[in-house]
């Protein structure tokens, strides 16, 4: 298989456990995201496919070729990746132009201007080949990077974090031209990032790594949202709706409703996540009766707080968030009927004391059945 | 590598091909770095062990007898030196670097590098100067007996220049400058929000720096103090000239008058304790200094303006030190080398003045060449035992130049006496001695000594460059050789530079080293201008201090120009290119 393949790696730095067991298939031509919160060992994996990092337990390949086991070590030079940096590492000492050839050095002198100008015209930047970093604006150095990493036509591109750098306008835009590069390029890439929008948007496939260091789940960014395997999953998207029940006749009730369970064993206890835009408000309804308590617009969407008035709800479930479109603002006070999409609906069962089991990531101690 | 693909198809139950380049595996690389970072570290360190194991190994007679006899009074002189100039400095240094960074007055902005003049001038130098113009038969006294119709020494009391006070006061005046350096950069790293909010809080601005931004600095203030210390230690033109016992005067009177190496050793290891008590000062007050940044952000501080009396103060506490550390001994030496141009410009001085720019600076490129390649090496393998072993390599800048020259002195007379003993064995021919008593012993001693400065600052500049270039140069194709040569030497040239500069003017300098360990009949400028000012002949050695002092303003020029550039408001971002 072309592209890279990593198979089983653990790694520790002291007593820490950053990676746990993790594997990974990344084909040419495809982008993989490895999402997780900051110290979950993400870019320590990216490192040890860099060579940058020696490999503990597991092995590496890159084009079917190993290029790390824990008795070999090919040293970054020599194993034909493009590596792009959260602060991009430009050299601040050579021009655009020598920055983007450093990678060319193997080549006569004139195919490497050439490799190197074809290069920063694909990411329109010829006008400054003979600038300096400095000179140039937070994103236009983001793309020298990748012109940089892709110039001499890698194997494998890592990408850390690629987009901290720039703000939020500038990013959406950056993110679309990066795509249409390396898709043009046909590269197998594995990005790593703790912004689950920014994953949702690049990746042919994501895959999640949890604070233990393991992977909690891996798929299409569809499967990732609507499909999520882990109490951790679900809430990496935002705000949460929680509750508590039991499976009481292959379903659970929680005050919005009655959702489905039949998954889930009789009589267990579970935790219900529900998304704010799973929450469907109506005047006069049958559902819940709601509260409106405040109401925020975010953009496109409200956010608006409502709290249950129902007399059989325990404190810690009376707020509910809901989002809706930005059209419709209700007002303060005003009353509605909630109920449930069971289609942004996730059960998680949860043990004996009222921590998480199972599927849920909390309790390290449990095997893990992502793949 | 057969035995490895076998285990290998064993566990896997495959054998995938190897990649291109993992032929050459990543250990022969790194090893010439390791394995040649920890050989020459080594090297650096055996003086140091030489003195300590023979310093620890109970011996002649001899050690008994200077126990009995001189060791209490070394004792009781160099730390009496050390207290002198200890309070000294931090009076002067402390007191001048708060008045330029956080009060306003007349000449603030010269006094801000003119105080770091003194820097220029070796302890021995001033020495020369101030017991010319003070003695008995100097232009001083002389005035002073005319006014008052003074005939004879008893008719009147004049402070003795040539004493433990006399001693303390000149390499107070010239040592004060560590400490203002460091104690300002303290200042000036202080956000100015702590000092406002103590200001709010109600205390007024000279119970604010008392209680706030003294307390703040003091690891900085404690640095300097220990290297002013370690100076102190490792002076000897000065205590020689002025016959203030300390222990470097006893180590050469041990060496040079009773002839005896060991017994000078032995007296070098008792002197380490002192040293290590320092090292030990200055490490924790390093340690401790980095939980005092209040923030990274700078502003500028807040300046007082004075007005009146206590301006004039301010003007006049700074320029005192200017005054008497550099402008007046540099004024009476230039005019004695007018006076005496025709004894002073010989060919001889030319002479050892070549002497004293080619050893320097083959030992300050030396010492660059050695601390890239050290640096380096720990920058890629952040391995303890390397890490360790240079640590170790850098203590020589702390040792005093009399110990390690002591120690230079051991270890190559060994060396010597092993390839001799060697080649009489197996060739029948006697090579005696090889190294001791040449140049290149003398090499040696200055790069024990001076690695760490070079050291220190390429390494220091090293970490400014995030290890991720290193990285984006690997995925590039670039291996660590090449990685070095084109993209860390580009970025590290200032500090090289730098480096270069001031061990080379350290060399231009040493004195203590250079007359134990120079060959016979070899003079350079520092041990010429000694040997002649000791016959009170400083008119003929008056153009070779002159030039030593010349040369010392080069660093001066260095750090003033680092402290415009950290001045808040200017660019503080890491020079580029």
């Amino acid at each position: 298989m072309k592209g890279l393949h990593v198979i089983g790696v653990s790694h520790t730095f002291g007593d820490n456990k950053v990676l746990d067991n993790v594997s990974l298939m990344n084909p040419a031509g495809e982008l993989v995201c490895l999402l997780g919160p900051s110290g979950s060992g993400k870019t320590t994996l990216l490192r040890l496919a860099a060579g940058l990092e020696r490999l503990q337990e597991g092995e590496i390949l890159i084009n079917d070729e190993v290029v790390a086991d824990p008795k070999l070590h090919v040293p970054p030079e020599h194993r034909g990746i493009g590596l792009m940096f959260q602060e991009y590492a430009l050299f601040p000492h050579l021009s655009i132009i020598e920055n983007v050839s450093f990678g060319l050095d193997g080549q006569p002198k004139n195919k490497a201007r050439r490799r190197a100008l074809e290069m920063l015209d694909q990411v329109g930047m010829v006008p400054y080949a003979e600038n300096h970093p400095h000179m140039l604006s937070g994103g236009q150095q983001q793309r020298i990077a990748l012109a940089r990493a892709l110039a001499p036509e890698p194997k494998l591109l890592l990408l850390d974090e690629p987009y901290s750098g720039l703000d939020t306008n500038l990013r959406g835009q950056i993110r679309e031209e990066t795509l249409n590069v390396l898709k043009a390029s046909g590269v197998a890439t594995v990005m790593v990032t703790h912004d689950p929008e920014e994953a949702m948007f690049m990746a042919d496939r994501i895959k999640i790594l949890g604070d233990n260091g393991r992977i909690l789940q891996s798929g299409r960014p569809h499967d990732i949202y609507y499909h999520p395997r882990h109490e951790f999953v679900a809430k990496l998207f935002g705000l949460m709706n929680r509750f508590e029940s039991v499976v009481k006749d292959g379903h659970v009730e929680i005050p919005l409703g009655r959702i489905q369970a039949e998954s889930h064993d009789e009589g267990r206890k579970v935790e219900v996540l529900v998304r704010p835009e799973g929450v469907l408000l109506e005047i006069g309804g049958e559902g819940a009766p709601l509260d409106v308590m405040s109401t925020h617009l975010l953009g496109h969407d409200n956010i608006v707080r409502v709290v249950l008035t129902a007399d059989n709800v325990a404190t810690g479930e009376r707020d509910v968030y809901v989002r809706i479109h930005h059209t419709f603002e209700p007002e303060l006070s005003q009353r509605f009927t909630g109920n449930i999409d069971p289609e942004y609906a996730f059960i998680f069962p949860m043990g004996e004391a009222g921590e998480l089991t199972g599927n849920g990531t909390v309790s390290a101690s449990q095997p893990e059945a992502a793949e | 590598m057969n035995e490895f693909m076998t285990t290998e198809a064993a566990t896997t139950g495959i054998l995938p091909p190897r990649a291109a380049g993992a032929k050459r595996n990543v250990w022969s690389w790194l090893n010439v770095w390791s394995l040649g970072t920890v050989l020459i570290a080594a090297a650096m360190t055996v003086p140091i062990l030489a003195v300590l194991i023979i310093g620890l190994t109970p011996g002649d007679d001899i050690w008994s007898h200077l126990a009995s006899t001189v060791l209490p009074g070394y004792i009781s002189t160099t730390l009496g030196l050390m207290i002198g100039v200890g309070v000294g400095t931090l009076v002067i240094g402390v007191g001048t670097a708060w008045l330029v960074s956080t009060c306003r007055f007349s000449g603030r902005r010269l006094f801000e590098w003119a105080l770091l003049l003194p820097m220029a001038m070796p302890a021995y130098v001033i020495a020369y100067v101030y017991t010319d113009i003070l003695e008995y038969a100097g232009p001083v006294q002389e005035v002073l007996r005319d006014i008052f119709g003074w005939t004879l020494k008893r008719d009147y009391w004049f402070p003795e220049i040539r004493s433990l006070g006399g001693a303390a006061s000149m390499m107070t005046l010239v040592l004060y400058p560590y400490v203002y350096l460091l104690s300002r950069a303290a200042f000036m790293e202080q956000s100015v929000c702590v000092l406002e909010a103590s200001r709010i809080l109600g205390r007024g601005p000279w119970r604010s720096f008392c209680t706030v931004a003294l307390p703040l600095a003091r690891p900085a203030i404690v640095i300097g103090v220990s290297l002013v210390l370690m100076e102190t230690l490792n002076d000897f033109g000065t205590v020689d000239f002025f016959a203030v016992g300390t222990f470097t005067l006893g180590i050469y009177d041990v060496w040079l008058n009773m002839n005896n190496v060991a017994g000078a050793a032995q007296l070098a290891g008792v002197m380490l304790f002192f040293v290590v008590f320092l090292m030990l000062a200055e490490r924790f007050a390093r340690r401790k200094q980095r939980f005092h940044t209040t923030t990274a952000k700078l502003k500028a501080l807040p300046g007082y303006q004075l007005k009146g009396a206590p301006k004039r103060f301010a003007t006049v506490a700074c320029a005192l030190p200017v005054l008497f550390g550099f402008l007046l001994p540099a004024m009476v030496l230039g005019g004695y080398a007018v006076t005496n141009f025709d004894a002073a410009a010989n060919a001889e001085v030319l002479r050892h003045a070549g002497n004293s720019v080619l050893l320097s600076s083959v030992v300050a490129l030396l010492a660059l060449g050695i601390g890239v390649f050290m640096a380096y090496g720990v920058r890629l393998r952040k391995e303890k035992i390397v890490t360790f072993v240079v640590r170790f390599a850098s203590l020589g800048y702390a040792v005093p130049g009399s110990v390690l020259a002591i120690g230079v002195l051991v270890s190559l007379g060994g060396l010597d006496n092993g390839i001799d003993g060697f080649m009489r064995r197996n060739f029948g021919l006697s090579t005696g001695l090889v190294f001791s008593g040449t140049i290149a012993a003398v090499t040696f001693g200055y790069l024990v000594r001076f690695l760490a400065l070079s050291f220190g600052s390429v390494e220091a500049s090293l970490s400014k460059i995030t290890p991720n270039m290193d990285g984006a140069a690997a995925s590039l194709g670039h291996g660590p050789f090449s990685t070095l040569k084109r993209i860390h030497l580009p970025l590290i040239r200032g500090s090289a530079l730098t480096a270069v500069i001031l061990v080379f003017v350290e060399c231009m300098k040493e004195l203590p080293m250079t007359v134990i360990l120079r060959p016979f009949n070899f003079h350079t400028l520092a041990t010429y201008v000694h040997q002649f000012a000791s016959d009170e002949q400083l008119g003929e050695a008056s153009l070779a201090a002159l030039a030593i002092v010349g040369f010392g303003i080069l660093p001066v020029i260095v750090l003033s120009f680092a402290i415009t550039k950290s001045r808040p408001g200017h660019s503080t971002e890491e020079p580029t290119s």
